[in-house]
């Protein structure tokens, strides 16, 4: 696992507190995890992405992510119809990993670019992670390996 | 938490670290369960399983004691003539109760005709120490001991495995031949009359066991605790050009799962211990369906009418379904069948177009095309209450998302336990 200090979380992107990053490009918003998520869920396997033209509302569950210890849901950080998948992941899911802000989920056409200023900053964003930290002791055991 | 000699080494180099059982383990290291798994496909993976417990019992009332309380007939039990167990040789079996239900499994090894070692599952030493107690009364001359907390166990497995550990024996040439799946040399202390030592060139002694829980050619390393930080260094540092990676246990749950292993209390448990992939665990039976040696459980066993029925199973893509309260299998109607008891990503097989199922360790003579990349299959146990046979789907769900997986004989292809020593050496 990767000590807070070691995390990346750039300043030119908004977070969620479900751990989504979210980047505003021409209007449209392009959705991945942060780096603390990719940590947290170790090696991805497999990331199921919905279909092109589909839409969402803020907050609604868009797809899931495959790791090795679990299959976590992601949710969309606005709501909006999605213009386009990242089909690179369907071969190469461990971009995610490599490279959680470069490895987009999915581009959305936002219907409303307020709630987009809404997320949390890096600085809001920092904070909830170093509660997660420390709070972890807490954690449960994963089901697979008890 | 309880810990193991390597706990200090796992944390210090950033593994994920979790509980498991009454244990902090690594789940994985910075290289991340994917790599892990496929090292020990390719080339070598190094496990700390000091969690694991080993008992010993001795006198002369040891085999009749462990006949008595361990799922195998032990005069018919080693290789395809049934030979009855000797020393130098180990077996795998159950604990069962009078129900013929699961309290563990595990190893029994012979060491001497008077001392046998017996390995089971972490937290499981003082249960299936106090069973064998209760049972020790009848035969009143043997004597059991729980080691726990006082071995250290290393893993190494994968085809490297004995490459690498040639170079830190004492006497590689002796040790490496004539050990076949399922023999040993050694003991973990320095001198037991009639033992042949096994020494590591700076003397540690060594009980090396041919086994493992991958499905992949290696050994089982068992030592004295205070000297295993020292031998997991030597091994790493010995096979860093062998591409050797310390794994945690999420590789070696998906490595089992691939190679159809149960991880106790999970796949086999506190149900009868019949319709399951794993009967030779037990003695073989006769026409009316007698075992041929009698064992705790085993009239239970003969009796039992089946109910469910516990299968493997291998998905179509990576894709898993975590077990929970709202998991269940069902058929292609949503009826349930059953429940899931394993779910994992073997990462080194794949399927081809028509079906098959390819792993990495292929050859591409058997049909792995030159440019195959796995992808991952979802893999594991589901105990169903209908008999299903190999070939038929089902469905894993937890009411929202729906997983059509397969019922297999077998899951990972093409794996290396039991090929021959002078092979890979």
């Amino acid at each position: 696992m990767k000590e807070l200090n070691e995390l990346n979380f750039p300043d030119d992107v908004k977070y969620t507190r479900e751990h989504e990053w979210a980047k505003i490009e021409e209007g449209n918003v392009f959705v991945g995890i942060t780096d603390y998520a990719q940590d947290q869920l170790g090696d991805i396997v497999f990331v199921e992405m919905p279909a092109e033209g589909d839409s969402f509302e803020e907050g609604e569950e868009f797809g899931t992510l495959e790791s090795v210890k679990a299959v976590s849901e992601i949710y969309l950080p606005v709501s909006g119809e999605i213009l386009a998948i990242n089909e690179a992941l369907e071969d190469e899911p461990e971009m995610v990993n490599k490279d959680p802000y470069e490895a987009w989920i999915v581009k959305v056409k936002p219907a409303d670019v307020s709630e987009f200023d809404n997320l949390m900053d890096k600085t809001a964003y920092l904070k909830l992670v170093e509660s997660e930290f420390d709070s972890e002791p807490d954690s449960e055991p994963d089901s697979e390996f008890e | 938490m309880k810990t193991t000699p390597l706990h200090g080494w796992h944390v210090e180099q950033g593994a994920n670290m979790a509980p498991f059982g009454e244990y902090e383990m690594p789940l994985w290291y910075p290289a991340g369960a994917k790599q892990e798994h496929l090292a020990v496909i390719k080339n070598a993976g190094l496990f700390d399983t000091s969690h694991m417990v080993g008992i010993t019992v001795t006198g002369p009332g040891a085999r009749t004691l462990l006949q008595h309380c361990f799922s195998k007939d032990l005069e018919h039990c080693l290789g395809p003539k049934k030979n009855p167990l000797v020393a130098g040789r180990a077996v795998y079996g159950v604990f069962l109760n009078n129900n013929g239900c699961v309290i563990d499994d595990g190893l029994v090894y012979e060491v001497l005709d008077h001392l046998y070692f017996v390995v089971v599952n972490s937290g499981m030493g003082g249960v299936i120490t106090k069973q064998l107690e209760e049972h020790s009364e009848k035969v009143l001359t043997a004597a059991v001991c729980d080691l726990t907390d006082t071995l250290g166990k290393i893993d190494i497995q994968g085809p490297e495995s004995a490459k690498i550990l040639a170079k830190i024996l004492e006497n590689p040439a002796k040790v490496l031949t004539d050990m076949p799946y399922f023999s040993f040399k050694g003991w973990f202390t320095d001198e037991v009359e009639g033992v042949e030592p096994v020494r590591l060139k700076d003397g540690t002694a060594l009980l090396l066991s041919r086994t493992g829980y991958t499905g992949e050619f290696g050994f089982e390393i068992f030592l004295e605790a205070e000297k295993t930080l020292n031998v997991w260094q030597m091994l790493l540092e010995t096979g860093a050009d062998r591409g050797i990676l310390a794994c945690g246990l999420a590789a070696r749950d998906s490595l089992r799962a691939g190679a159809v292993l149960p991880l106790s209390h999970q796949d086999i448990g506190p149900w009868p211990f019949a319709e399951n992939p794993w009967l030779f665990a037990l003695p073989e039976r006769d026409a009316g369906g007698h075992f041929s040696a009698k064992f705790i459980g085993s009239e239970a066993l003969e009796a039992y009418i089946a109910e469910e029925y516990t299968l493997a199973f291998a998905g179509f893509d990576p894709r898993k379904m975590v077990i929970s309260e709202k998991s269940f299998v069902c058929d292609s109607e949503g009826n349930r069948l059953g429940i899931i008891l394993t779910c994992a990503t073997d990462m080194a097989v794949g399927r081809l177009d028509d079906g098959t199922l390819v792993s990495l360790a292929t050859s591409e003579k058997d049909g792995r095309p030159a440019d195959f990349v796995p992808r991952g299959l979802s893999c594991g146990f589901v105990k169903l209450t209908k008999a299903l046979n190999p070939g038929e789907c089902v469905w894993l769900t937890d009411g929202k998302r729906k997983i059509k997986v397969e019922i297999r004989q077998d899951i990972r292809p093409d794996r290396t336990a039991r090929r021959a020593l002078k092979k890979m050496v």
